[in-house]
């Protein structure tokens, strides 16, 4: 397995942006082959028979979700495009977003018509400025060209699309906050049950999905789900982006097919670490990840072989730290960032990451104490699964896996006593 | 009586219920309930910070965590739904541990500052801390505060509005007050701000935490962060008592905890009754126990002499009031002699006047309206048959569609207000809202229907028109002659004349005959107006035609013109009026004895008749005409001409003034009594002090009165007490046949350049004794002239000009006040404060109130 340019196959093309580019590369067929020759429940079958799982990092079958709207609903249903793309390390919807949107345009709409939905919407991270309108221009020419609006391509079908940027907070990529955040109240999140899929925005049947996971929908319709579903492994089939970063000589966004090992992505794909340097850890999947240790790099990159090897795939944002790195500091970056991400509706998150920040801040101070690690360890295990969305594991999950891989690195900060000195991580 | 309000509406439906194991007892509740409902019914304590029975569970807390089999984790108990089968654990060591952990995280940044924190004592995380927080290593070792953003200090106390305190370093972030603020009240007062565990609780930007229903928000408080001015510093709880009461201003009649110690009363706190109130109070509830402890009370009776009053003992006054009674009725007979009573006093109090009245002194001239003019003359009008019509608070959750018509609902009936809310936000109720103003409900209406001053019954005669019309009226009833017993006699006219368009009309009117439980409110714009009758019978024939229940005819919902004073009710049912039924004869002769046969005179007739020098001696109890009565210049030189005059109140007043003898009365927080709420529904209070100076509850200062006079009310309470409930137990509201009624509109002349005025209550006042209270003057002191934006625009004033308001010769200056609330050109004014008598503007043979401005000062 290696790379398999799929979703990236025409992002370097400047003229995919255009409706009309986009068109010249065969955009649009399956949205059209949808009104004028499938019906709903085909869809979602295909889309089962793919076996795609959602990209925005829990990899739930998207399919299945999609069946889950009810059909006798009197209600009106809404399919929103989870464009919030702020997991720390993640950067992979915005290229679709900048040079493939009318891909997400063309996914975006075959979901809507898969669940009965007329109204579409496109949930934008606020930093995203320039995708932003990227994709807003976009949408303006698929309206110009009936690919959106009243009666597409004679069908009967309506469908109005909405960007709608976000005030830029992380807790909003998770799906109830960012379905309050876009019925104009505080991005706070809910708890589920009631699933948005009964009962989402404005009360209504909703469904969410990452820009990947629907930038994948045109190319399992006009190809069929089987075809998908041989590529990549049998349970996560498919491509994957990864967004490399960190130590590695070529960080940048790759296509791989599901599968492939975390060393090809590192070395074939980013050329290895700089200098020759060993590695120390990586985060496979995004800031919210188990940290992995050197020694696991032959894990093939699926769902199922990473969540074996202790971690997770996640958004597929992929962290090298090479043995210069001083884990402390990197453990310290990473809650501090979901400390303040912490939306403070429940307890467990909106305390404990604000004290096991305190706690590792005091480590690299110098100021700790070796007891500290497995009061960090307890406080953590106090956040995992006792919060209302998924931001408090997110937090707790890598502080974990530091506490049980790299226990040594912190005993050995916390004995130095003295405080750390940020020159040493000047990597410019 | 009592038992009407029990009345269910809706015919029971068969509940699905789920049956589930906690802590090892069977216990099976209705499908869609939580497991922390099951566990609270069957007392098993599960602690919480962010749940709160009426409104939404959000599971933000996790202290109310529960093991659940088959669940991996542990559940937040208030946001699980109770299925079958499951077993539930609240006690096991996993449990306790996931609660420890959340009191730890809690405790993190909390100021250990119990001891000058007055939510000590009745803490919720007091309470829990000290059952799960107990630990032998102290895990905190950071300084705690919590943080401001970007500073490294902490917060300090806030006044967030004119009665609330914040204190962010004890908030635990529960989010109950703001949560409750918006589902429960509708406001946007509080908010949160910044986020994290930086998150910050805080009135809205440049604004207070002034609704009406702010000392709610403290109330449900777990903590020590929000607190009211009038409770802190002032005790500890523990050193308190409690008494049962009842909110002795609006009808609605909430259920409330005084608290007190030896001396006085410190605060009072919700009894949730859910037929009533749903636990909320309005501040006017809630603060308006601070007439019992004012300073300006009136502590003795007070003589008048050589123009002036001093102070007499009660066996001086009683002296006086005897010799001169005796006198006039000697000179002048008995029809000489007239009392009005306040419908704000208990039924003891109503009943002894009553008997002193007709029994003692052989006058049928009694009144409880002085607040009104133009009253109905004889037994049997329309308006009194609406008005007595069977209403259920309760019901109005189930109704599923709403009317109010006539009504600035939030300010007459607080718990109401609430109650069409929930309707709405719950049930998806359709809510129709019909007045010539804008009113606080609009917010929540499917259509605010704003009808021109003077054209209720027209409006409401559009929509009998157009259920006739669409063929949605009930088909018995006889509708030929319709054309001549309304006028204007088609929905387009109506539509022309009333302002709110034939389409708007016609679909209120579909959705009400769509409804299966129909409730419609009738207010005090209704109550309050000269053509009262006109708008009930429209209202009745609306009912009639929709098929609504009308206690003896009809199917469906309820339809009522709620009573605007606590014991309103209590007062129709006692008979305080002088025009009486064989039936009301009949109850009264039973207690009373013999009635008197001459004719008495109504509040109209009083005022008139005190002018033309036959109306010679007055009792007045309670009530306060020279500022509450429409039509001032009347009522005063009534009451000057008047040739001996006593008034019993609680504070001196406008109308004290004009008397020769002023008796010192007892709050409702100095004796036992009872009142009937807006339902019928019979409550009783319990006193909390004992009486400031020598002020007399009502009852026992009447039967000083009529000791006297040589005359005893009763032998004793018991006596008293069983002739009330005789009473009430024989009361029957009227009958009447479903036949429809006639409703003619006369229209008002309306001057050029004239604006309607609004006289009522002021948001956070009722009455005229709650004035007295601090707490509520810091809300609103002042009667102000509220005006529209765009009217202020057009009339170029801005806050807080002085204007010289005119009607005819007559003439005030008041201080402009422009409230968001109001549109077009209506102007609303509070007759709450004895300091500006709006009520002066208002003619007594004239419906609507027209006034000119001009402005005399500009705050500029």
């Amino acid at each position: 397995m290696a790379e398999l340019k799929l979703l990236l196959k025409h992002t370097d093309d400047p003229k995919q942006k255009t409706v009309a580019g986009y068109e010249a590369n065969g955009g649009y067929t399956a949205w059209r082959k949808v009104l004028t020759s499938m019906q709903p429940d085909q869809i979602i079958g295909e889309m089962k028979a793919s076996g795609l799982r959602g990209r925005g990092g829990a990899g739930f079958p998207t399919g299945l979700k999609w069946s889950f709207v009810p059909i006798d609903s009197p209600k009106p249903r809404y399919l929103i495009c989870n464009s919030d793309e702020s997991e720390p390390g993640t950067c992979k919807d915005r290229v679709l977003l900048e040079n493939d949107p009318h891909a997400v345009i063309e996914g975006m709409a075959i979901g809507a018509f898969a669940i009965g939905s007329h109204l579409a919407f496109n949930y934008i991270r606020g930093e995203f400025d320039f995708p932003a309108n990227v994709f807003e221009q976009a949408v303006e020419e698929a309206y110009e060209r009936g690919h959106l609006g009243k009666n597409i391509y004679g069908s009967g079908y309506d469908l109005d699309m909405i960007t709608h940027t976000g005030g830029g907070a992380y807790i909003c990529g998770e799906e109830t906050a960012l379905i309050n955040s876009l019925a104009g109240d505080r991005g706070m999140s809910s708890m589920k049950p009631p699933f948005p899929a009964i009962e989402g925005l404005y009360g209504c049947p909703t469904i969410v999905n990452n820009v990947e996971t629907l930038a994948c929908v045109p190319h399992i319709i006009n190809n069929g789900g089987d075809w998908y579903a041989n590529m990549g492994t049998e349970k996560s089939p498919g491509t994957k982006l990864f967004s490399l970063s960190g130590h590695v000589n070529r960080p940048g966004n790759y296509e791989l097919e599901m599968g492939t090992t975390l060393s090809y992505l590192i070395n074939e794909m980013g050329g290895g670490v700089p200098d020759g340097r060993k590695i120390k850890a990586v985060i496979p999947g995004g800031a919210s990840c188990p940290f992995m240790k050197p020694d696991q790099l032959d894990t093939p990159l699926d769902f199922e072989s990473i969540a074996a090897a202790g971690s997770m795939l996640g958004s597929g944002a992929c962290i090298v730290m090479d043995e210069r790195t001083d884990i402390t500091w990197a453990t310290y970056k990473l809650i501090k960032f979901f400390k303040h991400e912490s939306c403070g509706k429940c307890t467990p998150c909106r305390e404990g990451t604000k004290w096991v920040t305190q706690l590792v801040d005091r480590a690299l101070a110098g100021e700790g104490v070796e007891s500290d690690i497995d009061k960090i360890n307890s406080i953590c295990h106090n956040i995992m699964g006792r919060t209302i969305c998924p931001l408090g594991d997110a937090a707790a999950m890598p502080v974990i896996s530091v506490v049980e891989r790299y226990r040594d690195d912190l005993v050995e900060r916390i004995r130095e006593k003295t405080p750390l000195k940020m020159e040493q991580f000047d990597f410019s | 009586m009592s038992d009407t309000a029990t009345k269910t509406q809706q015919p029971e439906q068969a509940q699905e219920t789920v049956t589930l194991t906690v802590d090892g007892q069977s216990v099976t509740v209705n499908k869609g309930m939580t497991v922390l409902d099951a566990c609270r019914q069957i007392d098993i304590p599960v602690p919480t910070f962010c749940w709160h029975p009426k409104l939404k569970s959000v599971g933000a807390c996790r202290i109310c965590y529960v093991e659940i089999e088959k669940f991996p984790k542990l559940m937040v108990s208030c946001a699980t739904e109770a299925m079958n089968d499951m077993v539930v654990f609240t006690d096991s060591e996993k449990c306790r541990e996931g609660r420890k952990a959340v009191i730890e995280f809690i405790l993190l940044d909390h100021p250990l500052d119990c001891p000058t924190c007055d939510k000590g004592g009745e803490c919720d995380l007091q309470d829990n801390a000290f059952e799960y927080g107990l630990t032998d290593d102290s895990n905190f070792e950071f300084r705690k505060f919590r943080h401001i953003r970007d500073k490294d200090s902490t917060f300090d106390d806030l006044k967030i509005g004119p009665e609330m305190i914040r204190n962010q370093n004890r908030c635990v972030l529960c989010y109950k007050c703001t949560r409750a603020n918006e589902e429960a009240f509708g406001e946007n007062d509080i908010g949160i701000y910044q986020r994290g565990s930086i998150t910050e609780i805080n009135a809205k930007p440049g604004g207070q935490v002034e609704s009406l229903y702010s000392g709610n928000l403290v109330e449900i408080c777990p903590v020590g962060a929000l607190t009211a001015s009038d409770w802190r510093y002032k005790i500890r709880v523990w050193n308190t008592t409690t008494v049962d009461s009842v909110c002795p201003f609006h009808a609605d009649g909430a259920n409330t905890t005084l608290w007190r110690d030896r001396t006085k009363v410190l605060r009072t706190t919700s009894r949730p009754n859910d037929a009533v109130d749903d636990g909320w109070l309005s501040d006017i509830t809630r603060y308006g126990y601070q007439i019992a402890n004012s300073e300006e009370r009136l502590k003795t009776p007070l003589i008048k002499k050589g123009g002036k009053h001093v102070e007499a003992s009660w066996d001086e006054a009683l002296a006086l009031i005897a010799e001169k009674i005796k006198e006039l009725k000697g000179a002048k007979g008995s029809p000489c002699i007239a009392g009005v009573i306040s419908p704000s006093l208990d039924l003891a109090s109503l009943h002894c006047f009553n008997k002193l009245m007709r029994g003692a002194l052989g006058a049928n001239s009694v009144d409880y309206r002085s607040d009104y003019t133009a009253l109905p003359t004889e037994s049997g009008s329309v308006y009194a048959y609406m008005a007595s019509r069977d209403f259920s608070i309760a019901a109005v959750d189930n109704a599923d569609a709403i009317l109010v018509v006539g009504s600035n609902l939030i300010r007459e009936h607080p718990n109401v207000h609430l109650r069409v809310r929930k309707a709405v936000n719950n049930s998806n109720s359709w809510l129709y809202t019909a007045n010539p103003l804008v009113t606080k409900s609009a917010d929540c209406s499917t259509d605010e229907m704003l009808y021109r001053p003077g054209t209720d019954e027209v409006f409401l005669n559009g929509l009998a028109l157009s259920l006739i019309d669409q063929g949605l009226a009930k088909s018995e009833v006889d509708v030929s002659r319709v054309n001549t017993l309304l006028a204007p006699n088609s929905v387009s006219e109506c539509a022309n004349v009333c302002g709110v368009s034939k389409e708007r009309i016609d679909s209120c009117a579909r959705k009400l005959a769509e409804s299966k439980q129909p409730t419609i409110i009738g207010g005090e714009l209704v109550s309050g107006s000269i053509d009262r009758e006109k708008i009930a019978n429209a209202l009745f024939n609306l009912a009639v035609l929709l098929d609504v229940s009308l206690g003896d005819s009809g199917e469906k919902g309820q339809a009522c013109i709620l009573p605007r004073a606590a014991n309103s009710k209590g007062a129709e049912a006692l008979a305080i009026t002088p025009e009486l039924s064989n039936e009301d004869k009949f109850r009264l002769a039973r207690v009373i004895g013999e009635l008197p046969e001459l004719p008495g005179r109504n509040w109209d007739s009083m005022i008139s008749g005190a002018q033309g020098e036959e109306v010679k001696a007055m009792l007045i109890v309670g009530a306060n005409p020279a500022q509450l009565s429409p039509d001032q210049r009347a009522v005063r030189k009534a009451l000057e001409s008047i040739e001996f005059l006593v008034v019993a109140d609680l504070f001196e007043t406008p109308t004290t003034q004009y008397a020769d003898v002023v008796l010192p009365l007892a709050s409702f927080a100095e004796y036992d009594g009872g009142f009937v709420n807006l339902e019928g529904r019979q409550q009783e209070f319990t006193a909390a002090r004992k009486p400031i100076g020598s002020a007399l509850a009502g009852y026992l200062a009447l039967n000083r009165i009529a000791d006297a006079l040589g005359y005893s009310l009763y032998s004793d309470e018991s006596t008293l007490n069983k002739e009330i409930a005789d009473l009430l137990d024989n009361y029957t509201a009227p009958t009447r046949r479903p036949l429809l009624m006639e409703s003619h509109h006369t229209p008002q002349e309306r001057p050029e350049e004239s604006y309607p005025l609004f006289v009522g209550d002021a948001l956070h006042h009722f009455g005229h004794w709650t004035e007295f209270c601090e707490s509520l003057k810091s809300f609103e002191s002042k009667a102000k002239l509220e005006i529209s934006p765009e009217l202020a625009d057009k009339l170029s004033v801005t806050e807080g000009d002085k204007v010289r308001v005119s009607a005819g010769e007559k003439k005030l200056n008041l201080k402009v006040r422009i409230s968001e609330l109001l549109e077009g050109d209506t102007l609303f004014a509070p007759h709450n404060f004895s300091a500006t008598a709006i009520n002066a503007l208002r003619k007594a043979d004239q419906r609507n109130c027209f006034v000119r401005i001009k402005v005399t000062e500009s705050a500029l």
